[in-house]
């Protein structure tokens, strides 16, 4: 599969200079529509590891993508995009079908995609791996976490669409979904533990977003909602402990079911006028849990997310912009390092010329709770360096 | 989920380090900004455009809104059914920024971001892009749902002119 990856970056870099391909030559033109992508960055923090090894510099940041879009009849489209990353120990460069669908358009009001499709959630979720489509290398990690990809970024079933006309208010685009996730099961939180039998028996959600009258402002409402299944399993000498402060139930034997029922939803608000873009979202992410063992896993827990983010096209070749970004993984505990995170960013496009730009990028954050403990030796969250920065470079060459 | 604590070493105050970090990198950011800022971020004088349909399409005229929506592949289908196949001029031509600014009320740069957004996560594929007023209008006149715009006055057989609301 590494020489799948090959051949498609080698595709992408030799079809770089013609846009031949790209740039479809007329309606009943190319069969086949292909487009492409492959960028990479770097990032380097002051202090704690953040998605990667990111305190010594880390290149382990690249995404390639590859798409195929085929009309078959007016209303009939199919089309697959394989897609491989490298984020820290995330994606490690396996090539998957980022989405694949069959979409029927039956009026403009009307249209239905079967297949894998990308998961409308707040204004960027499904263009979070396109680089070439915002101004900032990391979309604020508070509604858009890039260690959550595989999470959210898309779901196999069908999904319902279409926009309307309301007259003098606007305009209203709508998408609904439902199917599962496919899923491996993520890395045990601790040694001694391990996790089986990870299902997703559904995820189903929506987004309308209204193009309001005010030319250039959309506001959008979007909600998700999808449940894990999963075991636990627990090494014997790792039951006392945990049995000795109350974690776990007397009398446990080894293996606890767990369901996590997850709903999120998100409120967005986007201007774009001329050359300016301002976007603002708040969401809220309510999680469940259902256990034999309530103290170890909290039955209930809400975080909070919010972000502003503006940005200026000075030229066609120079984009600044900066957003301010927070987190609360509970939203009721915001005493210690450990239960916030915000990031004050700033980013500077530069399109070096149609199919290829840089980016460069400094954040200032406060705060430890989406940093991972795994990434950094093992340390708690309220162990690691409260104040922190990280500065990113980033290109991406596309068509 | 709670995790037992784990022996840690808690590191020195590092909060002077990463203003300082954080300060210097943005004055670099800044200053690399300041560079590049130059001539050609003044907008350059808009062009003029007229609409053309294919000549057998009975839409005399159109809202504006109503055109962008095609455009941007909002509405695939004219009021009299027919698919709706739009087709602009390169992004470099002074034509399509007059269009674009015109009825789309937003840049060449921008419409290409929304195309973007839309490419890759698999929603659609922008309208064919021709390199001049000729192909244009020839394209027009070879497809009864095709709109497309051009900078000459002149009318091309096989089609008409669309009047924008």
């Amino acid at each position: 599969m590494r020489g799948a990856i090959a051949i498609t970056s080698l595709l992408g870099c030799s079809l770089l200079p013609n846009s031949a391909l790209a740039q479809e030559q007329a309606a009943d033109g190319p069969p086949v529509h292909i487009h492409a992508f492959v960028s990479q960055g770097v990032m380097k923090t002051s202090a704690n590891n953040y998605l990667m090894s990111s305190k010594r510099g880390s290149a382990e940041f690249t995404e390639v993508g590859v798409n195929f879009t085929s009309n078959l009849t007016s209303d009939l489209r199919v089309g697959m995009q394989i897609f491989a990353h490298d984020l820290g120990p995330v994606g490690n460069y396996a090539p998957t079908f980022d989405w694949y669908y069959l979409d029927y358009r039956f009026r403009d009001w009307l249209g239905i995609r079967a297949g894998r499709t990308k998961i409308p959630f707040g204004l960027y979720n499904d263009s979070a791996d396109i680089d070439a489509a915002r101004v900032p290398v990391l979309l604020p990690q508070s509604l858009y976490p890039s260690d959550h990809r595989d999470y959210l970024l898309a779901q196999t079933g069908a999904e319902l669409y279409g926009s309307k006309r309301l007259g003098p208010v606007g305009e209203l685009e709508y998408r609904a979904y439902g199917g599962t996730l496919d899923l491996a099961p993520p890395s045990p939180p601790l040694p001694g533990l391990t996790i089986s039998d990870l299902q997703i028996p559904y995820v189903y959600g929506g987004r309308a977003m209204w193009l309001t009258p005010l030319e250039g402002l959309t506001a959008a409402g979007s909600y998700q909602a999808l449940r894990f299944d999963w075991d636990y399993h627990f090494s014997p000498e790792l039951i006392p402990p945990f049995q000795a402060i109350g974690l776990l139930p007397a009398g446990f034997g080894g293996t606890l079911p767990v369901q996590f029922r997850v709903k999120l939803w998100v409120a967005s608000l986007e201007y774009q006028h001329g050359n300016l873009s301002v976007a603002a979202e708040y969401g809220r992410w309510i999680g469940s849990f259902k256990s034999q063992a309530p103290a170890l896993l909290p039955p209930h827990v809400v975080n909070e997310r919010y972000y502003g983010m503006v940005s200026y096209r000075v030229a066609p070749w120079f984009t600044p912009g900066a957003y301010y970004s927070v987190y609360y993984p509970n939203m009721d505990k915001r005493d210690g390092r450990q239960d916030y995170q915000r990031d004050l960013a700033l980013s500077v496009r530069f399109d070096l010329n149609q199919y290829w730009l840089l980016k460069l990028e400094g954040h200032y954050m406060n705060g430890t709770a989406a940093l991972d403990s795994a990434l950094n030796g093992g340390q708690q969250q309220k162990a690691l360096a409260k104040d922190w920065a990280a500065f990113l470079v980033k290109t991406t060459a596309y068509f | 989920m709670q995790r037992p604590s784990l022996p840690h070493v808690i590191p020195p105050p590092t909060r002077r380090r990463a203003r300082r970090a954080l300060a210097l990198g943005l004055c670099a950011l800044l200053g690399l900004g300041a560079l590049t800022v130059s001539a050609d971020a003044v907008s350059q004088s808009p062009a003029s455009y007229q609409v053309l349909v294919n000549a057998k399409n009975p839409l005399m005229a159109t809202s504006r809104e109503a055109l962008a929506d095609i455009f941007l592949k909002r509405s695939s289908r004219w009021e009299s059914s027919e698919r709706a196949l739009p087709v602009d001029l390169r992004s470099d031509s002074p034509v399509r920024r007059a269009f674009s600014l015109g009825v789309l009320k937003r840049p060449v740069a921008a419409v290409r971001s929304y195309w973007t957004q839309r490419i890759f996560s698999g929603r659609d594929i922008p309208p064919p892009e021709l390199e001049s007023d000729e192909a244009v209008a020839r394209f027009v006149a070879e497809h009864p749902g095709a709109v497309g715009y051009t900078s000459s006055r002149a009318i091309p057989a096989g089609t008409k002119r669309l009047e924008i609301r």
